[in-house]
């Protein structure tokens, strides 16, 4: 086992945060020995103003022969690691401790009219303007589609201040498709979650940001985590958790604004953030190449858990 | 042309354009004058003669063009035009100022780019040119590069305006291809023109090599003396994969495909017999985007997993740098001027065609004012959409590309097409005019700045009243003669320049993809080869005697022929076809849907033979070449196809061909790796078609064996051995000793087993590894078999078989296959591909929260 220490992002809030702690287990098992392994993993949580971040611990088996961390062109830390050992499993465990203040977001109907935004994005070469341009355009799993302008249209009528449209899509979009895990793979592709409407977070996600895009919008694409509190009187189940994904949108002057169209709402202190980018590719928690390793089957943990403690056991 | 007088016009008539030979008066151009002299002097029969010879050198050193969806198979033979395009001395001395000009600005822009993007800050290049371009690679932004440098061999393609001013129609930044072409051209034209090509005072081109390998060598982070420096290509399969093989052959350099490097402990690492050996600089022709599937294109099947991890820790060098594709949108022409003069403080000396961005508004309107005056090309070339000319478009097609360019504007490039110039091509026996695009080639040059090639690769259109050059539009080429004022020196790469190497005799580096070709290169020809001699002995008979009452031994050959094919691919051998046995020798030669038809034996051979070129000789090359002119018939039993006779005669030829082939792996290639698989390849298949012949006849004689015995001594190529030994008398003891037994006779299966243990022997085995491998073990348990196993027992008849020589034949037959595996498994079996954990890991949230709003 070999924790890899990361940065600690103490800050101090005005409005006490809440504090999670959060173990995410992800182990494969193959068929084959695998003789060699390699990784990238977005699995720590990147510094931003409203989160403190403890150090995570990670824990990888078998031992890496090579476990190195920087940061990637969105500013996420990343890990990369190799395994040069036959092995018939992989354990990838990260434990920290994050605390999450509420932010506190602009009036939806203060923000600026979207068309304004959205010809500004073109026009304003500001460090703010030109980081939100790069969100504007198409990605690997996200393409701009007249359909997707059409779907978005209704939401945004002329004038309408940015938020409040985004919200009013962001409503439609749960409104309007189910929550489905077997209707979709990481592999569907975002019109056809468009024409079946169905999916999970991610497609969710990926479908907001292919609307936002299409009207010519800049919006990102958020990785983390969601504390889900179990109905009263029932107690909470230990890796019923899971990853979690939604949108952040680019308003102008009135900042990013994150959007989770899976609960219709604007997110606060229960969405734990890791990583942002275009899209799942760019923050995708572990991808790796494997050589050899036959059939593999894999399982995901999560557990998020408020805590009074200050770092991972 | 030679019959004229050298002071009139070489051409007629002149086509509108530029001239390069001759101006708009008809009088050539006096820096002409020597080649047209020359020309005069040798007179149109010779050169027609000579490059009638030419061409065939090109044809028999393979060089090939690869056409995408070429219904014709993909390997285009290379086509040249023997008279050259001169460019005197003072233009290519502008020319050389304005590329290194261009090569440092477009440095300079991709170290911004790709670093503070301070460009993208002031308005210099828009970021819709970098945001989505396909090109843009984040995993490498901040990436420090060796030297600074991005660019180890840069090319722009040139085009001369009729104004007479050469303008950059594109910039090749990745990975340009054609260098390799440019030499391969230069080498045919001063074999074929010598006198010309000293008349004229060409510069050498191998100044230019010289300095690439300099530069690639200059990156290696460690082991800088003897750095191995590897050429990566996607594979066969690449239009340029001729070039490919032949640069790294010239510059000597190990061709790899991805699969042969792996890297760990963030170094790369080239998959040898012996292990795994350090690569220090990949020179790649791989485009950026497919080298690492881990970091950048995650469908790429082509590329070394970690890769970018390995540059980032700065243990191997890549070149072009990866990420440099970046600059390959034809946009960025239309800002160069400005960048020129912010980055570098100058006027941009050598101009683009010129371009309008669409993505700018202005640019939009000027673009639809004068579309039949432009192409219009994608801004990213990664969409591989074709460009398209307005003024050839149908006023419907061209309403739907003004829809398509509205529709998102900043995905089109506009680029005034330039009335071409035009130069002499040879055709049939006389010069005609061809529009022409020249590509010219930059190396980076250790501690600064560029060499520029004095040549290049010209391109001519396919026919008169065509304007686009394109070579995957069947244009052709010329050599590029750049003229030099003062007699040129000799300068050739071929000896090692300077510095001492350290002598070897092992090169024990053999990448573990290419000796598992070699191994199937060695099995194809032997199989080859087989084949044709089982086809020949059974024509053979068919012509001389036709109907198969005359020949008691053809059952048994035609039933050998039937084994020999593929299980799931049967050759009938039904009496009921006794009608007309031509009828069944024609798949089994012909049917390319056949794997086992000796057209498809051919080819699978020209295809293992093309992956391994760089380590096959020339002539065994040629060989092979030779070989693939295999004609075959639409329809073999129409009227039309071959005779007999013509096959007869195929099969001759196939036979002496095949021989060449064998004897120069015998006779020019050293016992190390590359012989001993190709070797070990041959012996195995040369024995299990002994085996399988002798089962298919001998094992049940017929009544009358003596004309069977006969053939099989002429199958096995022992006829000779056995006539001087025992004279007429057929005897199957003797047969049996000869073709099984005898290890002097180099045709035996006992002979193919006791070279097999010896190439096995020889094979890299880890120092101190003690007792036989199990390789050995299984080549010696075959060898000592056929060893033990008497003449006189083995040919003895009981019933109707001969029990004796069927277990035989069934134990070593049983024993090459696990043989074959064996060795599979010990040197080869690294070579099991990567691929990617495809569902790593889904973020499946729990969905709506269990807890309820909030």
């Amino acid at each position: 086992m070999t924790p890899s220490q990361s940065q600690s992002q103490s800050q101090t809030f005005a409005v006490p945060a809440t504090r999670y702690r959060i173990v995410h287990v992800t182990t494969y098992e193959y068929t084959e020995p695998v003789s060699l392994c390699q990784n990238v993993a977005h699995l720590a949580a990147r510094p931003c103003t409203h989160q403190s971040n403890s150090s995570p611990v990670l824990s990888i088996s078998p031992e890496p022969a090579v476990i190195e961390e920087r940061v990637d062109y969105f500013g996420n830390p990343v890990h990369y690691f190799t395994i040069q050992e036959p092995h018939r499993q992989l354990t990838v465990r990260v434990d920290h401790v994050i605390g999450v203040a509420p932010r506190p977001s602009p009036g939806p109907t203060s923000t600026p009219a979207w068309e304004a935004v959205r010809d500004r994005l073109t026009t304003d070469r500001g460090a703010a303007w030109l980081d939100a341009a790069q969100f504007a355009f198409d990605s690997r799993y996200v393409a701009a589609h007249p359909r997707y302008a059409d779907f978005a249209r209704p939401s945004f009528p002329p004038g309408r201040p940015v938020l409040a449209a985004a919200l009013d899509l962001v409503h439609r979009v749960h409104a309007g498709f189910a929550f489905d895990p077997q209707a979709t793979t990481l592999a569907t592709p975002v019109l056809e979650v468009f024409e079946k409407r169905r999916g999970v977070c991610q497609d969710f996600a990926h479908l907001l940001l292919a609307c936002l895009r299409s009207l010519g919008l800049a919006a990102r694409y958020v990785s983390g985590y969601l504390c889900t509190v179990p109905p009263p009187g029932t107690p909470r189940l230990v890796g019923a958790d899971a990853t979690h994904a939604w949108v952040s949108l680019f308003c102008g002057d009135a900042g990013w604004v994150d959007l989770d169209p899976t609960n219709d709402q604007i997110p606060a202190d229960r969405h734990v953030l890791l990583a942002w980018g275009r899209d799942y590719d760019d923050v995708s928690p572990l991808k790796g190449v494997i050589l050899g390793g036959g059939q593999h089957r894999v399982k995901v943990s999560v557990d998020v858990t408020p805590t009074a403690d200050e770092s991972p056991a | 042309m030679p019959d004229r007088p050298s002071d009139s016009p070489p051409v007629a008539p002149a086509p509108p354009g530029y001239g390069e030979s001759a101006g708009r008066d008809g009088v050539h151009r006096p820096h002409w004058t020597p080649l047209f002299d020359s020309l005069r002097d040798l007179g149109p029969p010779e050169l027609v003669r000579r490059w009638r010879e030419a061409k065939q050198l090109i044809r028999e050193n393979g060089v090939t063009y690869n056409v995408y969806g070429d219904p014709h198979g993909t390997a285009r033979p290379w086509q040249l035009d023997p008279i050259p395009l001169l460019i005197p001395t003072a233009e290519a001395a502008t020319l050389e100022r304005g590329l290194v000009q261009r090569g440092r600005l477009l440095e300079a822009v991709l170290a911004d780019l790709y670093g503070p993007q301070r460009l993208l800050k002031d308005g210099l290049v828009p970021p819709e040119l970098v945001f989505p371009n396909p090109g843009f690679l984040r995993p490498v932004h901040g990436m420090r590069v060796p030297a600074g440098r991005y660019l180890h061999l840069y090319a722009a393609n040139l085009g001369r305006g009729s104004d007479g001013r050469w303008r950059v129609l594109g910039d090749r930044t990745q990975a340009p291809s054609g260098a390799g072409y440019a030499l391969e051209n230069r080498i045919v034209m001063t074999r074929t023109l010598p006198e010309a090509f000293r008349d004229c005072k060409v510069q050498r081109l191998a100044p230019f090599f010289q300095a690439l390998r300099d530069t690639l060598r200059s990156l290696a982070p460690r082991n800088k003396d003897n750095p191995r420096v590897v050429l990566l290509t996607p594979g066969p399969y690449n239009e340029t994969y001729f070039e490919h093989a032949y640069l790294a052959r010239y510059l000597g350099y190990t061709l790899v495909e991805g699969g042969d490097l792996t890297v760990r402990d963030n170094r790369v690492y080239l998959k040898v017999l012996g292990g795994l050996q350090p690569v220090e600089v990949i020179f790649r022709r791989l485009d950026d985007d497919f080298c690492d599937p881990l970091e950048l294109r995650p469908d790429s099947f082509l590329g070394v997993p970690g890769l970018v991890h390995a540059v980032r820790s700065g243990n191997v060098a890549v070149a072009n740098a990866l990420g440099t594709g970046l600059l390959e949108t034809p946009a960025l022409a239309a800002f160069l001027p400005a960048l020129c003069r912010a980055l570098l403080g100058e006027e941009l000396a050598l101009g683009s065609a010129r371009t309008w961005w669409c993505g700018d508004p202005g640019s939009l309107r000027d673009v639809l004012d004068r579309l039949p005056d432009l192409v219009i090309k994608p801004t990213f070339p990664a969409s591989r959409l074709e460009p398209a000319f307005p003024a050839e478009l149908s006023a419907g097609q061209l309403a739907a590309l003004v829809e398509r360019i509205n529709h998102r504007p900043r995905d089109y490039v506009a680029q005034e097409r330039l009335d071409l110039s035009s130069s002499p091509v040879l055709e049939g026996d006389r010069l005609v005019s061809r529009k022409l695009v020249v590509r010219a080639y930059l190396a980076a040059q250790v501690g600064g700045g560029f060499a520029v090639m004095p040549g290049g690769l010209t391109r001519v259109s396919a026919s008169a009243d065509t304007t686009v050059v394109s070579m995957q539009r069947g244009g052709g080429s010329k050599d590029t003669w750049v003229l030099a004022e003062a007699e040129v020196g000799d300068f050739s790469l071929l000896p090692a320049p300077g510095g001492r190497v350290t002598l070897t005799r092992s090169g024990g580096d053999l990448p573990s993809r290419v000796a598992d070709n070699l191994f199937w290169l060695g099995r194809y020809a032997e199989r080859a080869e087989g084949l044709t001699r089982l086809l020949r002995g059974i024509v053979v008979r068919l012509t001389e005697r036709p109907g198969l009452a005359d020949c008691p031994e053809l059952p048994a050959l035609l039933k050998a022929l039937a084994d020999q094919a593929d299980p799931k691919w049967p050759r009938p051998i039904a009496a009921g076809a006794a009608a007309d046995p031509f009828a069944r020798v024609f798949p089994a030669v012909y049917d390319r849907a056949d794997p086992n038809s000796l057209v498809s034996v051919v080819a699978s051979l020209r295809l293992v033979a093309s992956v391994v070129r760089d380590l096959i000789s020339l002539d065994m090359w040629r060989v092979v070449n030779t070989l693939s002119d295999f004609p075959v018939p639409a329809d073999p039993a129409d009227d039309d196809g071959p005779t007999p006779a013509d096959l007869l005669d195929l099969l001759n030829r196939t036979v002496i061909t095949l021989a060449a082939f064998g004897g120069l792996a015998a006779e020019s290639m050293t016992r190390g790796d590359v012989w001993r698989f190709l070797d070990m390849g041959r012996k195995l298949e040369r024995s299990l078609h002994t085996i399988g012949l002798l089962k298919a006849t001998l094992v049940r004689p017929p009544a009358q064996e003596g004309p069977l015995l006969d053939a099989i001594l002429e199958v096995a190529d022992s006829a000779m051995t056995y006539r001087r030994r025992y004279r007429g008398s057929l005897r199957a003891e003797a047969v049996l000793d000869l073709v099984v037994e005898d290890e002097t006779n180099p045709r035996s299966l006992a002979a193919q087993l006791a070279a097999l243990a010896d190439d096995v022997d020889h094979l890299p085995r880890p120092a101190g590894s003690a007792g036989r491998a199990p390789e050995q073990r299984f080549a010696l348990a075959a060898l000592g078999s056929v060893r033990l196993a008497e003449p006189d027992r083995l040919a003895a008849v009981e019933g109707e078989t001969r029990p004796a020589l069927a277990e035989l034949l069934d134990h070593v037959g049983g024993w090459l296959p696990i043989l074959s595996d064996a060795i599979t498994q010990q040197y080869l079996s690294h070579l099991q591909t990567s691929r990617h954990l495809a569902t790593f890991e889904t973020p499946r949230s729990t969905g709506a929260d269990a807890g309820g709003r909030l």
